[in-house]
């Protein structure tokens, strides 16, 4: 009898559901003291930079300087000659730019709002980290289009209201759309990043002094954690996870119909719209779980917040993306090839064949093989560094996708004597540059804003325990809402 | 009744734990403390259900929805008034000078942001945010203790501070509004 419960444990142990295991695999069954986890963030927020930190940021910042805002005012002083738009390709870089950091900024919305929404209790830890992806590459894809704007001093035609000439913005023009679809997204998000912080800024307050003291106190705005506050914070939060989702799905949308409205080959297209949606959370993902791998490997005590279970859940997540985006893909593909029609035939003919062919193919081994054949793996994709390089990659891969779709695509339409290849300008060092400044902005971020959400992890952690049936551990979630 | 017995006193108690909190809030409640006399301060959104406390009134819906119509009135203005303001008539393609589906567009997006701000501003206005005067707080509630701030005549003080000692508390002190 003794020997056949030794054997019993023996195998409960190697499938590794002892209680210590449970323990050390997810952090909502890791709890440490509520103080303990706020000195923690605290002292990863207040480590003081390394000498690699200063290097970084002052590479990035003369990056930014350089490439992005001296950049600009060539480009401004001497036109937009300077770039590399012309008949046929009026639409370049800037605006695969554009595409490319709206789909960045998908991720924070999807894993915030939507996994919120859905209870998966694996966001709670980088749900901040996400949130701020989101703003700063709404920032980043605002520059891009005032970059493909020009006279950017004009900017302010834009608003709905008569100019000098009485002229309002006509609402007719996708063009228009975006404006309206763009600033309610970036607003939005950033009020949504904001709300969830306050708890932390208090918490932040409460442990500072000097200009931190002050910075922490202007921005908790006198929280204290009432249950008025929370219940005002909770009800917001929850109006806020429900209405930006459908917001989410409208920016990418109606930035699809930019292209999908013209009656050009291959953007004319039904599916543009989800397609879009799509391959934006395929980047934002992948950019996401890249940052969760550099911030896990860089900022003290982050090992402890973000583990290879959140890597594992958000691998599987990428994957479920990637194999919906290669499904739109072929629909779109399919369709159009299926179609006959002349123009579209060749533009796909130079795709595949033409002289930019290999971004073609890179785009489907960045999007399809190389996820499908690491995230299959739970041991691979619970890897922090390989996760990563997938995220890489797959934006690497997305941003092919979207250069196929602006200037490539461009190239070829019903008039041929107008073809001829986009050879990009000033537009190469600009792109640079807001990628510098995305870098730039989150490293300052990670040392003036708790990254880690700590109440939502805490929160989080009264909610899950260990619960036995029989023999075996099971992990059991109460509905604390 | 003399002027000393008509003083009122705020106590703020700190609990370490979830369950004393909510044996204390209900013990409070027998010996005659009335629930707007009470309020739980905490460093995670602790329900009222768990604290058995009334369910806390909160405008934010309301404000959200009012928002959520104004910014129809806004998109309503964009789409069906702004195209006869011009001076001459606009044309794109053959669609009406109100087409409808990117009347729809406007209006969508027009309404979730006037939601939206809404339900941002609400909190702030239901919270009084932002509010840097002198409050009642102790720093340790963000390290994850519970405080009950408890409003209560002067005289009944040391009874109070006796019963919440008893069903736990680690602390009972005059509550002092400070600078946070």
């Amino acid at each position: 009898m003794a020997n056949a419960k030794q054997k019993a444990e023996a195998h409960h142990d190697h499938h590794g559901h002892g209680e210590e295991h449970f323990r050390q695999k997810h952090l909502m069954l890791d709890p440490l003291p509520r103080g303990r986890m706020n000195e923690m963030v605290m002292e990863s927020m207040l480590e003081k930079p390394t000498w690699k930190f200063w290097v970084v940021a002052g590479f990035l910042s003369f990056i930014v300087v350089y490439f992005l805002f001296y950049k600009w005012g060539v480009l401004i002083a001497n036109g937009q000659g300077e770039a590399g738009v012309m008949r046929p390709d009026y639409w370049g870089i800037f605006l695969v730019n554009t595409v490319f950091w709206i789909g960045i900024s998908h991720a924070g919305t999807f894993i915030s709002a939507i996994l919120r929404v859905f209870r998966a209790e694996f966001r709670r830890p980088f749900t901040r980290a996400a949130e701020l992806m989101t703003t700063f590459g709404l920032v980043q894809a605002g520059f891009s289009i005032f970059m493909h704007l020009g006279r950017v001093w004009l900017a302010y035609w834009l608003m709905p209201y008569p100019n000098q000439r009485m002229l309002w913005p006509n609402l007719h023009s996708p063009l228009t759309w975006d404006l309206l679809a763009i600033t309610t997204y970036l607003l939005s998000s950033t009020m949504y990043l904001f709300l969830p912080l306050i708890p932390d800024m208090a918490m932040a307050r409460d442990r500072s002094t000097g200009w931190r003291k002050t910075f922490y106190k202007t921005l908790a705005l006198g929280f204290r954690g009432t249950e008025g506050e929370w219940a005002h914070l909770r009800n917001a939060m929850n109006i806020f996870a429900f209405a930006i989702i459908p917001v989410m799905f409208s920016v990418h949308t109606i930035v699809s119909w930019d292209f999908a409205a013209a009656m050009r080959p291959g953007w004319h297209s039904t599916i543009f719209g989800p397609y879009f949606i799509v391959g934006a959370l395929h980047s934002g993902m992948g950019a996401a779980v890249l940052v969760l791998a550099v911030i896990r490997g860089t900022m003290k005590h982050m090992d402890y917040f973000i583990r290879a279970e959140h890597f594992d859940a958000i691998g599987k997540l990428m994957l479920i993306i990637s194999m919906a985006w290669a499904y739109f893909f072929f629909n779109d593909y399919m369709v159009q090839w299926y179609g006959g029609d002349m123009w579209t035939k060749i533009m796909l003919h130079y795709h595949e064949y033409g002289p930019l062919n290999w971004m073609w193919f890179g785009m489907l081994f960045c999007n399809v093989v190389l996820p499908w054949a690491i995230l299959w793996n739970p041991k691979w994709r619970s890897t922090p560094w390989l996760v990563g390089f997938v995220g890489i990659a797959i934006n690497i891969g997305m941003w092919f996708e979207r250069y196929i779709i602006v200037p490539i695509s461009v190239t070829i339409n019903r008039m041929p004597f107008t073809w001829r290849q986009y050879e990009p300008g000033i537009e190469v060092p600009m792109g640079i540059g807001t990628v510098a400044l995305f870098i730039l902005l989150y490293m300052i971020a990670s040392k003036l804003i708790p990254l880690i959400p700590v109440w939502e992890v805490q929160e989080g952690q009264m909610a899950h325990e260990l619960k036995k049936f029989g023999r075996e551990t099971v992990v059991s979630v109460s509905e604390l809402e | 009744m003399t002027e000393t017995e008509s003083k009122v006193v705020d106590l703020l108690a700190v609990f370490s734990d979830l369950g004393p909190a909510s044996d204390a809030v209900e013990h409070l409640r027998s010996l005659g403390v009335h629930d707007d006399c009470m309020n739980i301060i905490s460093g995670v959104p602790v329900t009222e259900a768990m604290l058995g406390r009334p369910q806390q009134w909160t405008n934010v819906p309301r404000i959200a929805m009012g928002g959520a119509l104004l910014g129809l009135g806004a998109g309503m203005f964009l789409a069906f008034v702004t195209p006869f303001l011009y001076p001459y008539p606009i044309q794109v393609g053959s669609q009406y000078p109100v087409p409808g589906p990117p009347t729809v567009v406007v209006l969508f997006e027009l309404t979730m942001l006037g939601m939206l701000i809404s339900t941002f501003v609400g909190v702030f206005l239901d919270s009084f945010f932002p509010n840097y005067r002198p409050m009642k707080y102790v720093p340790e509630i963000s390290d994850g203790k519970i405080a009950i701030l408890v409003e209560c005549p002067h005289v009944e003080e040391n009874k109070i501070t006796d019963a919440l000692k008893k069903l736990g508390a680690e602390s009972v002190k005059p509550a002092e509004a400070q600078h946070l």
